[in-house]
């Protein structure tokens, strides 16, 4: 059986460890603007995490009184957005590049475990908004949960929503999102497809660096 | 050009600044996000409050109130998280979670918000306790003749005014119901938890609308289900819930559309979308989808344009070298 304390310590080793996290070279296929879509995604994440402090130390209604909160609600509004839509260009990215070859099939797990997260952290924000938007989802909303036997997330009790908006789901996005991208730098971005088109009979077999 | 699990397993290492990588996606997203929140603002639309409604709907407000009183309304027949009801039931995993947030809508939604005004209004006692010593038979009565009377409700001097008839003490305690709503104070009485000074639980409020008052306000139409509301914003021109397209499109099915549990298929159906989304690496067939597809080429045109037939990636040295993908 192997040595369960050699093991952790040669993970941790190797994820806590500059090389992993500041690397000074790219494998050359992972150039581009299509490798920035990831960080872009991270980025939007820390532009959500800034501006929800924010509003959450100001109140969630600040928004409605204070024209400077009102900005920062633009700015966490926007950053929905530039989430959603950095995190989706990436999805087609690592979906059409087959990114979970190679090993790497539970980094894409794990960044499908954070989209699916990120759907109900979104939505909980609009529901504490206090608008006619978080009014109409909130009780439209409830009749899904409700038939799933989801029952106690109650969508139109703003206490327990905004609780589940700003600590457990930011929470266990943070979680799954480090781990997605722990993954990422540990096991590096997949290396493209052997092109058939140029990829002679006679290659295998050619000795690796 | 070796390959193992499908992927090349030689290719050139280039001098990368990781850091000014990370400083810059940052600068792009926040100068994106900043930019847009000065142009655009954020949308806000008002809410539906009780007062407004009220106010501005005070035949319809009655109508709503006699039909949480009656116990036809929505929330009074939902079943659970609610009650025992049956008007809502979509699944046995509803009826099993039980009664959560239990609500008769009859004592919680007028009775008991009509109680407390007795205070400031001790007028309201007489028709209170007329109703409380009625049987049900009476009672019912009294519903059915008023909820027809209602039709014809004519909103004058603070006060519905229908038809005479037999309608027992129900014009008096909904007339009163529509002054303590056009005063504000209706919110405050709905609170739901009187044990605790916190107003975190806004539940009777926003169930007390949700019928009628909010399915049939103009500003909810391009909200609703059907209409693929799922992904509309509350004030057009802004973008809403856009990720939420494929559960959206569910909801279009018409089998999901007609059926009863439409919310429960809905979410199911979604879940299984998602799944697959998931388990996109061990799922035969689906996994190797992409490498046919071919838009890897597009991705990667650069790398396999420098990858010449006869002169392996292996064999080039470039900044940091080569090095093995496994």
């Amino acid at each position: 059986m192997a040595n369960w304390t050699e093991s952790s310590k040669r993970m941790l080793s190797e994820v806590m460890s500059a090389d992993t996290w500041l690397p000074t070279e790219m494998p050359e296929y992972a150039q581009g603007f299509m490798y920035m879509l990831g960080s872009l995604t991270a980025s939007s994440f820390v532009v959500l995490v800034i501006s929800g402090i924010l509003l959450a130390m100001n109140g969630p209604d600040s928004w409605s009184y204070n024209g400077a909160m009102r900005f920062v609600a633009a700015t966490h509004f926007w950053g929905v957005q530039a989430f959603f839509f950095f995190m989706m260009l990436h999805l087609w990215r690592v979906f059409f590049t087959g990114a979970w070859r190679g090993g790497r099939g539970l980094t894409w797990l794990l960044g499908a475990i954070s989209f699916l997260i990120a759907i109900p952290t979104a939505f909980t924000g609009f529901l504490i908004n206090g608008d006619l938007y978080s009014e109409w989802n909130a009780v439209q909303a409830k009749d899904g949960l409700n038939a799933m036997g989801l029952g106690w997330l109650n969508l139109t009790n703003s206490g327990q929503m905004f609780g589940m908006h700003v600590v457990v789901l930011p929470l266990l996005l943070t979680v799954f999102i480090a781990l997605h991208i722990t993954r990422v730098r540990t096991k590096s971005v997949v290396p493209p497809y052997p092109d058939v088109k140029v990829q002679p009979v006679s290659t295998e077999g050619v000795s690796k660096s | 050009m070796s390959t193992r699990d499908d992927v090349v397993t030689q290719y050139r290492l280039v001098p990368e600044d990781f850091v000014k990588h990370l400083m810059t996606t940052l600068a792009i997203v926040v100068g994106v996000v900043l930019l847009a929140a000065i142009i655009f603002g954020v949308p806000e639309k008002q809410p539906l409050t009780i007062k407004g409604y009220s106010t501005a709907h005070p035949v319809a407000f009655e109508q709503m109130a006699l039909r949480a009183l009656d116990g036809t309304g929505q929330i009074a027949n939902y079943g659970p998280p609610y009650n025992h009801g049956t008007g809502n039931v979509e699944s046995f995993l509803q009826t099993t979670a039980g009664i959560i947030h239990p609500i008769n809508a009859a004592q919680d939604f007028i009775l008991k918000p009509l109680k407390m005004a007795t205070s400031v209004n001790p007028a309201i006692k007489a028709p209170l306790a007329s109703f409380a010593h009625a049987t049900n038979a009476q009672r019912a009565r009294w519903e059915a003749l008023y909820t027809k009377a209602l039709t014809k409700g004519v909103y004058r001097n603070g006060k519905v005014i229908t038809p005479p008839g037999h309608y027992g003490p129900l014009p008096t305690l909904l007339n009163d119901s529509l002054a303590l709503g056009q005063s504000g104070l209706y919110s405050g009485a709905l609170i739901r938890n009187g044990s605790v000074i916190t107003r975190f639980d806004n539940q009777n409020y926003l169930l007390f609308l949700q019928g009628a008052p909010l399915q049939k306000d103009p500003a909810t139409q391009t909200l609703a289900g059907g209409n693929w509301g799922i992904i509309h914003p509350a004030i057009n021109g802004y973008p809403g819930a856009w990720w939420m397209t494929i559960p959206t499109w569910i909801y279009q099915w018409p089998f999901v559309a007609n059926s009863t549990a439409s919310d429960a298929l809905a979410l199911s159906i979604g879940f299984l979308f998602w799944l697959a989304l998931a388990l996109t690496p061990w799922i035969p067939g689906w996994n190797k989808l992409p490498r046919y597809l071919g838009v890897h080429r597009l991705i990667w045109k650069e790398f396999y344009r420098n990858q010449p037939v006869d002169n392996p990636p292996g064999a080039v040295e470039l900044g940091g070298g080569t090095r093995d993908a496994s």
